[in-house]
């Protein structure tokens, strides 16, 4: 996967495009919004991770360019501001996603990784499979292994975020905003208490796990 | 009102005021109103005077006339000398075909030139004998009518008293003009000179602070008017400035003094972790609690960020009517096995279609920073209830209830404030934000945060704590 920042502080960005190839991923790098939107209009790139403050041309603008000219590259903005009002004005700007700093960079990996996926959107399935647990989005129902699992609306809602970025690393935070669509810090593990919930109906009557706790990180659904 | 920038600029300061230049501008309509109206009122009376007495000496003429036609001159001069004995008002000349003088109280035609109708003005002596006003010239107004045969006659009239009405009438038009004028500028000078000090004092206030003296305040007069207004909105504005000011510094210091440990914590762990470098395990399990270090600075860091954002007002633009009894059941469903997990009884209670204007993610928030509370604090086997309610008074009251240890009253206050943890909760994990999270968002929504005795309580001692947040009514 090739991904794109556009970050002005050479040291982040350099740390970033490190993590991104010890993934496995190609990264290139732009250190204002002008050089950003160039490479970004060669639209050789999975992802694009672009701060917001940046001289000659801040991200929102450069975010606002590349939609208008219908580039649909899925964008992760970084930013020091966190308020509501300013993720409103990032997504509204284009942007797919939104993380604020200072980020764990453990959070910004899994970010990325879930909008890479986005490329090739899954919405319209109506039925998710990871390994031998399938998902019916219809029915709403739950098999593993061909035995329906039971799940509480929300518990539903959590697997299915999980199905959706099988494979991939996805943090509490993530969760806590896609699955809850709150974008506060629990101080309490109220995540990791729902997530053994749901381990304890899909992974312990059966002989493998698949809900895996990624230490420091967050969790990863795999078969 | 354009004048060359050069003589304005030479006024003193308070001519040059917005004051003066607008009682100027009044005094100036009241003199142009003013000498409009009395000008309006000399047409209408003096006018008609001049009118009346043009008619009066055309009666007198077709008087004459009529006596001329029925006994000729004779008949007209016998009517002139009767008329002229009488020491009527009128003038009277009667003139034969070589305009010689045959009867008439006046001596010969005044000197004044007549109009197309014969009709003139003039200035004559008034006879000694007349007394008070005597030999003085005095205004008048004739007319010429010619008769058959060549005979002339001339009728006039004294007009003095209404030319001096008129003169009179026209000097107190000026001169109340003049004297609108002069009183305005003189009034526009003082009021503007009152104005301009008490604006050059609120202006001093304004260059002070830009200079960096920021206590000083505008003066007030407390006299309540519309300066008074302004000079006590602009200090009301500082006070906010200052205290905003002064929070962020303290969120600055606060910042500073709650990262200065844990940074320190992690500094000492990273080094430990370099020097046990053999040890693969010992290092990894050091590298994991420094993440673990960094994400609770993290967190801490937010969560001041967040408060401060909060304290400093920025967040009233995303209200929205909010149903309090669904947000209530989100945070509840997110708490309930949170609750199970440690052995908690949880409950919520929240009849249906409670609303609210608000903010969900600040509200949520708080919720969940209190539930958090209850659930850290209280012991395994205690409950929580959170509940939302109206009161009698309409208005709209969320609560969690626990039992845990509570909090000894005196410390009630003090819990709110930023980063205070009890000296028992030390050794839970938390940064002692919570609350003061919680009081800022109640302060945001104009709500009050109260904290309470439990269930259990005994005497107002012990277990159980309740915390309530209480929207005034009207706000949904």
């Amino acid at each position: 996967m090739r991904v794109l920042i556009v970050e002005d502080d050479r040291e982040v960005a350099r740390n970033i495009a490190k993590m991104l190839r010890e993934c496995g991923h190609v990264a290139d790098a732009a250190h204002d919004g002008e050089d950003g939107l160039a490479l970004a209009r060669e639209g050789a790139f999975d992802v694009l991770i672009v701060d917001r403050m940046m001289p000659r041309r801040d991200g929102l603008s450069m975010i606002s360019a590349l939609r208008e000219e219908g580039d649909k590259t899925p964008v992760l903005i970084l930013s020091a501001l966190g308020e509501v009002d300013d993720r409103v004005e990032g997504l509204k700007a284009g942007g797919d996603d939104y993380l604020v700093k200072p980020y764990a960079p453990s959070e910004l990996i899994a970010r990325v990784d879930a909008l890479a996926r986005r490329r090739n959107p899954d919405a319209v399935k109506t039925r998710l499979e990871v390994g031998d647990l399938e998902m019916d989005l219809l029915a709403r129902t739950v098999k593993r292994g061909g035995e329906a699992v039971l799940l509480q609306p929300r518990e539903f809602r959590l697997l299915e975020f999980l199905m959706r970025n099988a494979g991939q690393v996805v943090t509490r935070t993530m969760l806590l905003e896609k699955v809850w669509d709150y974008h506060f810090d629990p101080q309490t593990n109220v995540i990791d208490v729902h997530i053994s919930r749901l381990r304890a109906k899909i992974d312990k009557p059966f002989s493998t796990s698949m809900l895996h706790t990624v230490r420091g990180a967050g969790y990863r659904l795999q078969p | 009102m354009t004048q060359p920038a050069g003589h304005i600029w030479r006024l003193p300061p308070f001519l040059r005021t917005t004051a003066f230049r607008l009682t100027l501008l009044s005094a100036g309509l009241f003199a142009l109103s003013s000498f409009v109206i009395l000008a309006l009122v000399y047409a209408a009376t003096v006018g008609a005077s001049m009118n009346r007495a043009d008619t009066a000496i055309a009666a007198e003429i077709a008087q004459i006339e009529a006596r001329y036609a029925a006994g000729g001159a004779a008949g007209a001069n016998r009517y002139i000398v009767q008329r002229s004995v009488g020491g009527g008002e009128f003038l009277y000349l009667f003139l034969d075909a070589d305009q010689r003088r045959l009867s008439g109280n006046i001596s010969g035609l005044p000197a004044a030139p007549a109009d197309a109708q014969g009709r003139l003005r003039f200035v004559y002596d008034r006879a000694p004998a007349d007394g008070a006003d005597g030999g003085a010239a005095r205004n008048a107004r004739g007319q010429i009518a010619a008769l058959a045969s060549g005979h002339r006659v001339f009728v006039g009239m004294d007009v003095e008293e209404e030319a001096r009405f008129v003169s009179n009438t026209l000097n107190a038009v000026l001169f109340a003009s003049a004297l609108a004028l002069g009183l305005g500028i003189i009034s526009g000078a003082v009021v503007s000179r009152r104005f301009s000090r008490r604006l050059d004092a609120i202006n001093a206030a304004a260059r002070a602070i830009k200079a960096g003296r920021l206590e000083t305040r505008a003066p007030r007069t407390h006299t309540g008017d519309d300066l008074d207004e302004l000079s006590s909105n602009f200090n009301a504005m500082l006070d906010r400035v200052e205290h905003l000011m002064q929070r962020m510094r303290t969120a600055g210091d606060s910042i500073a003094h709650d990262l200065r440990l844990p940074l320190t914590r992690l500094r000492g762990r990273l080094e430990g972790a370099l020097i046990d470098s053999d040890d693969a395990e010992a290092r990894e399990a050091a590298l994991q609690r420094a993440i673990s270090d960094v994400d609770e600075l993290l967190r801490t860091f937010n969560a001041v960020m967040s408060l401060a954002r909060l304290q400093a007002g920025e967040r009233r633009r995303a209200f929205e009517t909010l149903d309090i009894t669904a947000l209530l059941g989100d945070v509840a469903e997110l708490y309930e096995p949170v609750c199970e997990e440690t052995g908690l009884e949880f409950a919520c209670d929240c009849p249906d279609g409670l609303t609210l204007l608000g903010d969900r993610e600040l509200i949520a928030q708080a919720v969940a920073n209190i539930l958090d509370n209850a659930v850290k604090y209280t012991p395994g086997g205690g409950a929580v209830v959170l509940r939302g309610r109206r009161t009698g008074a309409g208005a709209l009251e969320i609560s969690v209830t626990d039992t845990g240890p509570g909090i000894p009253m005196e410390y009630r206050a003090r819990v709110l404030e930023r980063f205070v943890r009890l000296e028992k909760s030390r050794s839970l994990p938390g940064v002692g934000l919570g609350l003061s999270l919680v009081q800022a968002i109640a302060e945001v929504h104009g709500a009050s945060l109260t904290l309470d005795d439990g269930p259990g309580a005994v005497d107002g001692h012990g277990p159980g704590l309740r915390i309530a947040l209480t929207f005034p009514p009207g706000e949904d």
